[in-house]
């Protein structure tokens, strides 16, 4: 059978092209972004299309300069990291108990955890922030991440659920006949064991929070910066003359997404396809 | 001992799922049900005291123009994303799959979008689009198409499609995933046999392929619905609801009361509303997929 090695055909070009003509209009948008960045302002408008003739890097001096990007970006970073490290100690714990002590309490708990899949942020903001400010965590970094954490918990539970199932029963029994404790248990022996599971949950999460407009927005204090997605949207109305800028911002935001994505291709993949299969 | 003890709360599961829980509960469940009760008032927002209005909110979200206006932006972006992503996604979807070289690369070229965020991918548009100095002018008048050249975003006929097309774009990577698991969960055994027994490739892809990726289909569509529904950050960066109203989808106009009109009690009604079409969704979909595995 022509299988694995079938002979070269003409409309296998044919379909190559195709596809590399869909692949670079798929890709211009990000192209001219990166472009841009490296142009002066005039360059941008008078040949938006045309290819920067040198390495000018002097937007993202002025970017520096002239706001307090630094800042937003070690605001993005901190928020991202440390919400990441809290749902990872939470939400892999909660799927494991739900998964592993079976029972109607823990049935229960699974449905409810994943209809909060349905409901939008949107709805329930106005409230939301009304109640962080009565915890006192409106105008500071613990609100979105109290926020972030709640909601993981949907799509988390649901990925370690369908991926704890694959998980052999025998390691575990015998690490607790050795005389583990439960919390031992799933920390020493299972939770190493879920390493794919952890990836996907955390990239595809972590992009979220690092894309995330409208909760730093809205809960982060007003007058100082925020975070970079913030930043961008708020340069849009502040530098209308000035592209050059914000292309620059645009560039730090989307290099560190594509650097993780480059490096962790098959995490991305595994968690879409979990979630969706389950969802 | 002998007690069954049916209601010896499991202290394991609890300890292991009660953080969880009490996140989940406290910044999720109870916002979303006070929601349903300040869809009742005329709160503000600010002022301590909160008016009880019964149903005022929703006798004004079924009669007011500006909702009814906000409704159909969101009917039309909706199924707009929803059906192009998904012709997008399953094109790429099968292109990739039978591409002979490079799939790996390919399918990462179309997966890019999914990961900028939508305030930076709609600013990228938003300049693309550009009357004098952006590149979509810019490259139809250097192929000689001058007369197709556009104010993309201040055309109201066009502005909510221009939107739309933003969110195919950077939607369609993610449902081409979906596909194109599904089409490679299609085994090689069942192609082959079709193929032995002569069938030509467009009966291989109606009676094979496109039975089994139909659970796909089901899920990427209303997955596709409903991120549909909740776009807000494109439209922000790129039009702030306008011109006029013509970009204002039910999100946006919750947000917009909510935050620039001191209307957050009709804002949160308007959420409610948002919340119902959802679920119906989410019913439907349940309903589907349940018939397709009983068929299959």
């Amino acid at each position: 059978m022509e299988k694995a090695q079938r002979k070269v055909k003409s409309s296998d070009f044919v379909l190559l092209a195709v596809t590399v003509v869909l692949a670079i209009l798929f890709l211009y948008p990000v192209l001219f972004a990166l472009m841009s960045a490296f142009k002066s302002n005039g360059d941008i408008l008078k040949s938006p299309v045309s290819f920067p003739t040198t390495l000018y890097i002097q937007n993202f001096k002025d970017l520096f300069a002239q706001s307090d990007f630094g800042t937003a970006i070690l605001h993005s970073i901190f928020l991202t990291v440390v919400s990441e490290v809290l749902i990872v100690c939470i939400v892999p714990m909660a799927a494991y108990g739900i998964e592993r002590r079976k029972s109607r309490m823990t049935g229960f708990i699974y449905t409810f955890f994943l209809e909060g899949m349905m409901i939008p942020f949107h709805l329930y903001m106005f409230p939301l922030f009304k109640q962080m400010k009565t915890f006192h965590l409106f105008g500071n970094m613990a609100g979105p991440i109290v926020c972030y954490i709640a909601g993981s918990i949907a799509f988390g539970t649901l990925l370690y659920s369908s991926f704890l199932k694959g998980v052999p029963l025998e390691i575990e029994e015998a690490a607790q006949i050795d005389g583990c404790t439960p919390f031992q248990t799933f920390w020493k022996v299972t939770f190493p064991l879920l390493g794919p599971c952890t990836g996907s949950m955390v990239i595809l999460n972590g992009l979220g929070i690092w894309n995330d407009y409208l909760m730093p927005y809205l809960v982060m204090p007003s007058g100082k910066a925020k975070t970079i997605t913030v930043e961008i949207a708020s340069f849009v109305g502040q530098y209308t003359a000035r592209w050059d800028i914000v292309f620059a911002g645009t560039v730090i935001s989307i290099i560190p997404a594509l650097a993780i994505f480059c490096m962790f291709q098959k995490y991305f993949v595994k968690g879409i396809t979990a979630g969706a299969a389950k969802g | 001992m002998k007690k069954t003890g049916k209601f010896r709360p499991d202290k394991v599961a609890i300890g292991f799922i009660a953080p969880a829980f009490l996140f989940y509960t406290l910044f999720i469940i109870v916002p979303t049900l006070s929601s349903v009760y300040y869809s009742f008032t005329s709160w503000d927002g600010i002022s301590p005291t909160i008016r009880f209005v019964g149903l005022a909110n929703y006798k004004e979200i079924f009669t007011s123009a500006r909702f009814g206006n906000a409704l159909k932006n969101t009917v039309i972006l909706t199924l707009f994303i929803s059906i192009l992503e998904n012709a997008f996604a399953l094109g790429l979807a099968l292109i990739v799959d039978h591409v002979r070289w490079m799939k790996n690369l390919f399918r990462s070229a179309f997966y890019i979008p999914v990961l900028i965020s939508g305030i930076v991918s709609g600013f990228i548009w938003k300049i693309m689009y550009n009357y004098n100095f952006g590149a979509i002018n810019s490259i139809l008048s250097g192929v000689g198409l001058e007369g197709w050249k556009q104010d993309w975003l201040g055309n109201t006929a066009l502005t909510l499609i221009m939107v739309g097309v933003v969110l195919v774009w950077k939607g369609a990577g993610y449902y081409m995933i979906i596909y194109l698991a599904s089409l490679q969960s299609v085994s090689t055994d069942i192609i082959e046999a079709a193929e032995i027994d002569g069938a030509t490739p467009i009966q291989k892809f109606k009676s094979i392929t496109l039975p089994l990726i139909s659970g796909a289909f089901t899920i990427n569509f209303t997955l596709s619905l409903i991120n549909g529904l909740k776009v807000f950050d494109q439209i922000s960066v790129m039009t702030d609801g306008g011109p006029g109203f013509t970009t204002e989808t039910l999100v946006y106009l919750l947000y917009k009361v909510g935050f620039n009109e001191g209307r957050q009690g009709f804002g949160t009604a308007v959420g409610i509303v948002l919340l119902f079409i959802i679920i119906i969704l989410n019913t439907l979909q349940q309903k589907f997929l349940r018939s397709r595995e009983v068929q299959l």
